[in-house]
């Protein structure tokens, strides 16, 4: 193996270049820090993304390779885990948000105290936040203004405090957003444009989002969508202070003598290995790959892995299970329109309510169905193959859509990540082992849920409605939260309200690891939000301490 | 085993012609042909052909120029998962055979529609009783409902034989026309996708869904005075 030499010591180095990472250093960056990023995976230009639903929704062209990165699942300790792919994330420069439509909600006020407003959910570790919606709805606001998030303030009627008005108008309605609306007006409900990572308007020199169908689960040619990719690499670029690293796989990170951490090493794309020394560590790698990197990191002081005395990291795995009712309707609905994902909400499901039988509630909107183009599409109870499956795709794929949810998942002490003591990755280091039992208030949140979205459907003039119930948590969406909370006591969290360990202080961690609780709304805008939050904080204490 | 990267018969090819024919006839009964083309016409078999043979028609280039050259783990990857689908293929071909000739004395080729279709019912049967079974073992989830696809992947090689057939069917004929099947677009036109002319138009930013919105837009300021929080 061919030496290289050791490169200089940095002020920053953000393992993972995703949703937060690159948040992170977008912020820290302008603010005058050198950080040098390490991304285990390629960096890939918008001229590598293309309209092609079999590559990318198929055949693993963004989301993980299952040979090369498998994980394991099961259900509860005494189980053999068995490979599985479990709530994948794309692993490269941008991460998800490369691929997705973006839905960015904002968590409303009591989505913060939850446990203080339903009380002690039996068989769960229900907490509160350590911060509020006041001290968040800041970084709400610079991330959607540095996105160009297309949406309306004021709408949703559950909606927190907001200091400033969305940046760009809602975008143009589809034809599901439209009947979604037309079935909640007849309810009595409250519907709102869902606010999305797209531009209706120009917006700081880039051109309005091209309405391709091969949107979700797909890379941007154009550019025009927003992401971590589009918008905060480039920011942090043009500073000259951002040493962005793709292909570079972080296998660990050492402690020096005093406990705190003192270097990250990684292979690069040659297999060579390479040790980055820096002053404050930041991880975003997503809530499993986060925890997994600790857990890898054993040492004398840390021997159960860094900054884990507590036995929490990996504890408290909390996931988003997506799950639909879906209607046909006689006029045609084309929710391939826009990617399927240009989409109407409500929160009228969102806040807990006592008179329903489970803690919290969720954020539902309409879509298409799954994945709505032409390979992936189906309508549930479709047979696979003969010619009544041809039939029903001829009749109903442009005349159906969904009403999704995704169930709020409570946290559990058992539900975690850990190292997966057999199955080993492509690069030899233990896949992470996920052990998930659903807690019965997802069942009856989630059966509550579609019963109400299939009213939506008849309401708004379905002639066939379809309820897919949730039975277990199955990883199918990628949003991950609470392996690494964050609270006030040390025996309780892994991290400080700053998202800053307990036990070792130039450690941070800022992907959905640290959140408490999984809320039952998509989560990375607060990802992102929180990231800025605790870059600001760093960037300011590091200035503060160069002034003296 | 041949080597995927250079391919197995023809170029292009992984079939031998018995085999090619066993699949093609299995294919046209998973999308069969009625007043509108099926399986058959839209060439579904030419593109599992040129899926088996090797790693050259795993990913066309964006712009619809040719396809990717595939390297490093990528390539190990897919090498591996190709000749896993080999496998089941050539095994599920045999057992294709074996289970027609036991019911109708001949081979699969060789039977009615009627008949085929017995077959393929008994395979998928076979098939979804030992997903059953092995779900079955597996805690909390013992009623798993009839799920549509939803944002998960799903992963391929641990498909059976029939199953996987019936996926790949349906791919070669509604995936984008570069990869050989869809012959004439005709899975796009069966279900009105108006897809675009080529990946070209969807990479330089010319195909819009646009025409395919709502004609009216929604008055969101007028919804503020709508629904409760109670």
């Amino acid at each position: 193996m061919a030496q290289k030499r050791k490169p200089d010591r940095v002020e920053v180095v953000i393992i993972g270049a995703g949703a937060t990472g690159a948040t992170a250093a977008k912020v820290l960056t302008e603010r005058g820090m050198h950080v040098v990023a390490l991304e285990r995976g390629p960096w890939r230009k918008r001229e590598s993304f293309g309209g092609d639903e079999l590559a990318n929704v198929n055949r693993y062209n963004l989301w993980p390779d299952p040979i090369l990165n498998p994980r394991t699942l099961r259900a509860s300790a005494d189980e053999e885990a068995k490979i599985n792919l479990f709530c994948p994330v794309p692993q490269m420069v941008g991460g998800g948000t490369v691929h997705w439509q973006g839905w960015l909600p904002r968590f409303t006020e009591n989505d913060f105290k939850l446990r203080s407003i339903v009380g002690h959910v039996p068989g769960t570790t229900l907490v509160d936040w350590p911060i509020s919606y006041a001290d968040l709805e800041p970084y709400y606001t610079e991330v959607e203004w540095a996105f160009g998030v297309s949406g309306a303030g004021g709408v949703n009627k559950f909606e927190g405090f907001r200091s400033k008005e969305y940046p760009c108008p809602p975008l143009p309605a589809t034809r599901y957003g439209q009947k979604f609306h037309d079935g909640c007006r007849k309810l009595g409900y409250n519907s709102f444009p869902t606010p999305m990572a797209a531009l209706s308007r120009p917006y700081n020199g880039r051109p309005v989002t091209v309405q391709s169908a091969f949107a979700q689960q797909h890379g941007d040619p154009t550019g025009t969508r927003s992401s971590a990719l589009s918008v905060f690499v480039p920011d942090a670029l043009k500073t000259g202070r951002y040493d962005l690293r793709p292909d570079c796989y972080v296998h660990e990170i050492t402690v020096d003598e005093r406990g705190r951490c003192k270097s990250a090493v990684y292979q690069d794309v040659g297999g060579d290995f390479i040790e980055q020394e820096a002053d404050i560590f930041i991880l975003s790698c997503g809530a499993i790959e986060s925890a997994r990197l600790l857990l890898l990191s054993r040492s004398g002081r840390f021997p159960r892995g860094l900054a884990n005395g507590s036995d929490l990291v990996g504890r408290n795995a909390t996931f988003h299970e997506f799950s639909a009712a879906v209607g046909v309707f006689e006029d045609p609905i084309y929710a391939w329109a826009g990617g399927g994902y240009v989409a109407a909400s409500s929160y009228q499901f969102y806040e807990h309510d006592e008179k329903r039988d489970f803690a919290g509630g969720c954020h539902i909107a309409c879509a298409g169905v799954g994945i709505p183009l032409p390979i992936n599409w189906s309508l549930p109870g479709r047979p696979a193959w003969g010619p009544q499956a041809k039939q029903i795709d001829r009749d109903f794929y442009n005349h159906s859509f969904a009403i999704a949810m995704v169930v709020h998942d409570m946290p559990q002490h058992d539900n975690r990540v850990e190292l997966d003591d057999k199955v080993k990755d492509a690069w030899g280091l233990p896949v992470a082992r996920i052990t998930n039992k659903i807690h019965e208030n997802e069942l009856k949140m989630g059966r509550w849920v579609i019963d109400h979205n299939a009213e939506i459907l008849d309401a708004a003039g379905a002639k066939n409605v379809y309820r897919v119930y949730i039975d277990r948590i199955t990883g199918n969406c990628s949003h991950q939260h609470g392996t690494t909370r964050m609270g006030n006591d040390p025996k309780s969290s892994v991290l400080n309200k700053w998202c800053q360990s307990h036990e070792v202080d130039n450690l941070f961690v800022v992907d959905g690891g640290p959140f408490p609780t999984a809320t039952g709304a998509n989560p990375t805008l607060t990802m992102m939000a929180n990231a800025w939050r605790v870059a600001a904080h760093i960037a300011g204490r590091h200035n503060a301490d160069r002034k003296q | 085993m041949t080597d995927p990267q250079a391919g197995g018969g023809a170029a292009g090819a992984f079939f031998d012609a018995h085999q090619r024919a066993t699949i093609e006839a299995a294919m046209a009964r998973i999308i069969p042909t009625d007043d509108q083309p099926g399986a058959r016409e839209a060439g579904t078999i030419e593109f599992l052909d040129r899926y088996l043979s090797g790693l050259n028609f795993i990913y066309a280039k964006p712009d619809g120029s040719g396809f990717e050259k595939l390297e490093g783990k990528r390539a190990e990857a897919w090498t591996q998962r190709i000749e896993i689908i080999r496998g089941k293929y050539v095994a599920g071909i045999e057992e294709l055979d074996r289970r027609s000739q036991s019911q109708f004395s001949a081979e699969f080729v060789k039977l009615t529609t009627e008949q085929q279709d017995r077959i393929l019912d008994d395979m998928e049967r076979a098939s979804l009783q030992g997903d059953a079974d092995s779900k079955n073992a597996q805690a909390g989830a013992d009623s798993a409902p009839v799920e549509p696809a939803l944002q998960q992947t799903n992963a391929e090689i641990d498909l059976d034989f029939f199953p996987l057939l019936a996926l790949h069917t349906r791919q070669g004929f509604y995936a984008d026309p570069i990869y050989g099947g869809n012959k004439n677009r005709a899975g796009w036109k069966l279900i009105g996708f108006a897809g675009p002319e080529s990946m070209a138009e969807t990479h330089a930013g010319r195909f819009t869904t646009l025409p395919f919105f709502a004609e009216q837009q929604i008055d969101w300021e007028e919804e503020k005075n709508y629904g409760s929080k109670a």
